[in-house]
């Protein structure tokens, strides 16, 4: 049915990385001295008092960000199989290759002089 | 050398019973952020199900494109819309919800009866794990060379929409004063002052010797 080989480090490394968390605040609850109090239960932000609430309304900038990520993170992706197969292609793939990618950077370009990679 | 049947079976298990877990929670917490975090989990949970049927490429993309990009998209869409007092519960919510309900009913019903129809003839021979990512790249440069350039055309279509629509450029001009409004902190400034700011003192220059000849 199943046809897994080698991803017995990943089981072992999944196993370990699971009781991380966990040994964790276990660790802490052990520890640390058990007080009670208003403050207690304010969020932790690096050492600033909390103002307002946490649902805030955000630039749509971040939106921006965000979206061009996604367009090169997709991009890396489909880059992926030829790196690996790259010995076993020839030149005529190494070219294509280059059209896939001279085709985002006109879009990397239109980014970059429209001003969405800066934060003005 | 292969992981132990039992291991493997446990791990299926154990990952559908986080999938649907994940699943129910997107729908039924009222709390849209949980939701949104949740969708992640069901993301993951199903990039451990294509890792158990030796489809590695597939689990890399998949925590790589959804859980690493679409779901962010997801939870920045959230961040972006207003305040958690903004959403009202909608009058007469029950109609939409007995269609929604109607809906997943019948697509349920659907794939359930496709799964039970459809004959999986599973292949004997298998194919070597290691170059299951060989033959995709092998595949993207011979007979789907098409769909692979054109993929690179509607990303950077993709980009550009996105672009222009978070730059705003072809609002109408009264739709974009009134965007800009919580900028200007003086309402009685005139107009062709408002998007000047202190870093561009050209404009500043160029609207002054109108102001002398008025």
């Amino acid at each position: 049915m199943f046809v897994l080989s080698g991803y017995e480090y990943l089981l072992g490394f999944l196993l370990v990385s699971s009781l991380v968390p966990a040994l964790a605040l276990t660790a802490a609850k052990l520890l640390r001295p058990s007080r009670r109090g208003p403050e207690r239960r304010t969020t932790y932000e690096s050492g600033m008092e909390p103002i307002g609430a946490a649902w805030i309304q955000f630039n749509i900038r971040y939106y921006m960000f965000a979206l061009v990520f996604v367009i090169f993170d997709v991009e890396t992706v489909f880059l992926y199989p030829w790196a690996v197969a790259f010995s076993q292609l020839g030149l005529l793939a190494f070219i294509e290759a280059l059209i896939f990618v001279a085709i985002l950077v006109v879009g990397l370009v239109y980014a970059w002089r429209k001003g969405a990679l800066e934060w003005s | 050398m292969n992981l132990a049947e039992g291991v493997q079976l446990v791990s299926l298990g154990l990952l559908s019973f986080m999938m649907l877990g994940a699943a129910l929670g997107v729908v039924l917490l009222t709390n849209v952020v949980y939701s949104a975090f949740l969708l992640g989990g069901t993301f993951i949970s199903a990039a451990g199900i294509y890792l158990l049927l030796n489809a590695d490429f597939v689990a890399t993309a998949q925590v790589l494109i959804y859980v690493g990009a679409v779901n962010v998209l997801i939870i920045f869409a959230i961040m972006l819309v207003n305040k958690r007092q903004d959403f009202a519960p909608l009058p007469k919510a029950w109609i939409r919800k007995s269609a929604t309900a109607v809906v997943c009913l019948g697509l349920f019903s659907l794939l359930t009866t496709m799964v039970l129809v459809t004959p999986w003839n599973l292949s004997a021979e298998v194919a070597s794990a290691d170059s299951s990512i060989i033959e995709i790249g092998k595949h993207f440069f011979t007979d789907f060379l098409l769909p692979f350039e054109l993929a690179s055309v509607l990303l950077l279509m993709a980009l550009v929409g996105a672009i222009i629509l978070a730059r705003r450029e072809f609002l109408p001009e009264e739709s974009a004063v009134a965007v800009q409004q919580p900028i200007l902190t003086l309402p009685e400034r005139p107009r062709e002052l408002a998007g000047v700011t202190p870093g561009s003192p050209d404009r500043t220059i160029a609207s002054k010797p109108s102001d002398r000849n008025k």
